[in-house]
């Protein structure tokens, strides 16, 4: 195995994440432009190696509630795949799925928890199912998972689930636009290191 | 009065005396423990990630359970804390997803808490209070000028261990 922690890619290979990482996002804002029947453009993502604290600061702040749903991934590629959101893109989110905005988190009823989970399983599938026909693996996904808490909290999961590998996590950054307003994603994808090397390998770049 | 507020981020540890107070923000699987000496107001928090150091040769000593308890230990008693006197409390090791399939996924929190109390044990120390488990984040606060340890949850009264 070449890499032993995420941030030993190069930029080259980084540069190839980026561009896997932004055919993905526009495949995961397609998916939802269809299921929320409105234009959804997609920026180009950054795609950042970060330790936990500056993943953190780079979504929002420690203890800022938030809606996370959590898919792993197997067969050839092992890994998870987290997707977070923070209040303004659920809002804009749940106002067109179930009419509704809610000032807190704290706040969804079922059936907004629910709609939120679908959604940010969609966009984790749509992303993969991209992923695995680029790079020709095949990648199997749970059902997903979702949980209301503390972002600081949230982001301790993929940190600890890999903290004997690594200490980074790898956030794919785009922005979503709806109706004129920019609305930050949180994806993360968090290969495990061998899954990360095989793709590399496949992709030719390693 | 100006009091100090040292924050402690993941696999780490800070200690004060006196009027200072130590916090750890989001535990999410993570466990957070405070020392604290009554006599001396000699007070540590640690923020531990993973149960055990697995290379001998990592630094990151307070990442871990196993490292970071007896470190604490001995920097702490090197500033006189003393074991007797010493009032331990816990916190953390919540299991922040449920997934549904894979039992031991997730667990982690639980292997934390577990080796936490095991390390505590055998170095002779004592749990006066714990907050653990369950599937909520927690912010974690000592005061070091009395001792008093607090617990934010999102939608929850504050706690006091």
């Amino acid at each position: 195995m070449k890499l032993k922690r995420y941030e030993d890619m190069n930029l080259l290979e980084l540069d190839v994440m980026k561009e896997i990482s932004s055919i993905g996002t526009s495949h995961a804002a397609t998916a939802l432009s269809k299921l929320l029947q409105k234009e959804i453009r997609i920026s180009i993502p950054e795609v950042n190696i970060l330790g936990y604290e500056e993943t953190v600061d780079k979504i929002g702040y420690i203890e800022e509630l938030v809606t996370a749903t959590l898919v792993r991934m197997s067969n050839e590629v092992n890994g998870l795949m987290l997707f977070i959101f923070k209040l303004d893109l659920a809002n804009a989110v749940l106002e067109k799925l179930i009419g509704k905005q809610y000032e807190s988190f704290m706040d969804l009823d079922e059936l907004a928890y629910s709609a939120l989970e679908e959604v940010g399983n969609i966009i984790i599938c749509s992303y993969v199912n991209a992923f695995t026909q680029l790079v020709g693996v095949e990648i199997d996904l749970s059902v997903p998972s979702s949980t209301v808490n503390m972002l600081g909290g949230v982001l301790t999961v993929p940190i600890a689930e890999y903290g004997y590998e690594t200490d980074k996590l790898m956030y794919i950054n785009a922005e979503f636009i709806m109706d004129g307003k920019k609305l930050s994603d949180g994806l993360l994808m968090l290969p495990d290191i061998k899954s990360l090397n095989d793709i590399l390998e496949k992709l030719g770049v390693s | 009065m100006a009091e100090r507020e040292l924050k402690v981020g993941i696999g780490d540890m800070k200690f004060a005396r006196g009027d200072s107070r130590i916090i750890t923000y989001a535990l999410g699987s993570c466990i957070g423990i405070t020392f604290y000496d009554p006599l001396i107001k000699l007070g540590g928090l640690l923020h531990i990630m993973l149960p055990n150091r697995v290379d001998p040769n990592d630094p990151k000593v307070f990442k871990y359970a196993d490292s970071g308890i007896r470190e604490t230990i001995r920097k702490l008693t090197a500033f006189g804390m003393v074991k007797s006197r010493t009032v331990v409390k816990i916190a953390g090791g919540a299991k922040m997803f449920e997934m549904k399939g894979s039992s031991d996924f997730g667990n982690i929190g639980q292997r934390n808490a577990a080796m936490v109390k095991k390390i505590l044990m055998e170095e002779r120390f004592r749990i006066s209070a714990e907050d653990t488990g369950g599937a909520y984040a927690r912010t974690m606060l000592i005061d070091v000028s009395n001792g008093d340890v607090v617990i934010r949850t999102v939608g929850k009264p504050e706690k006091h261990l």
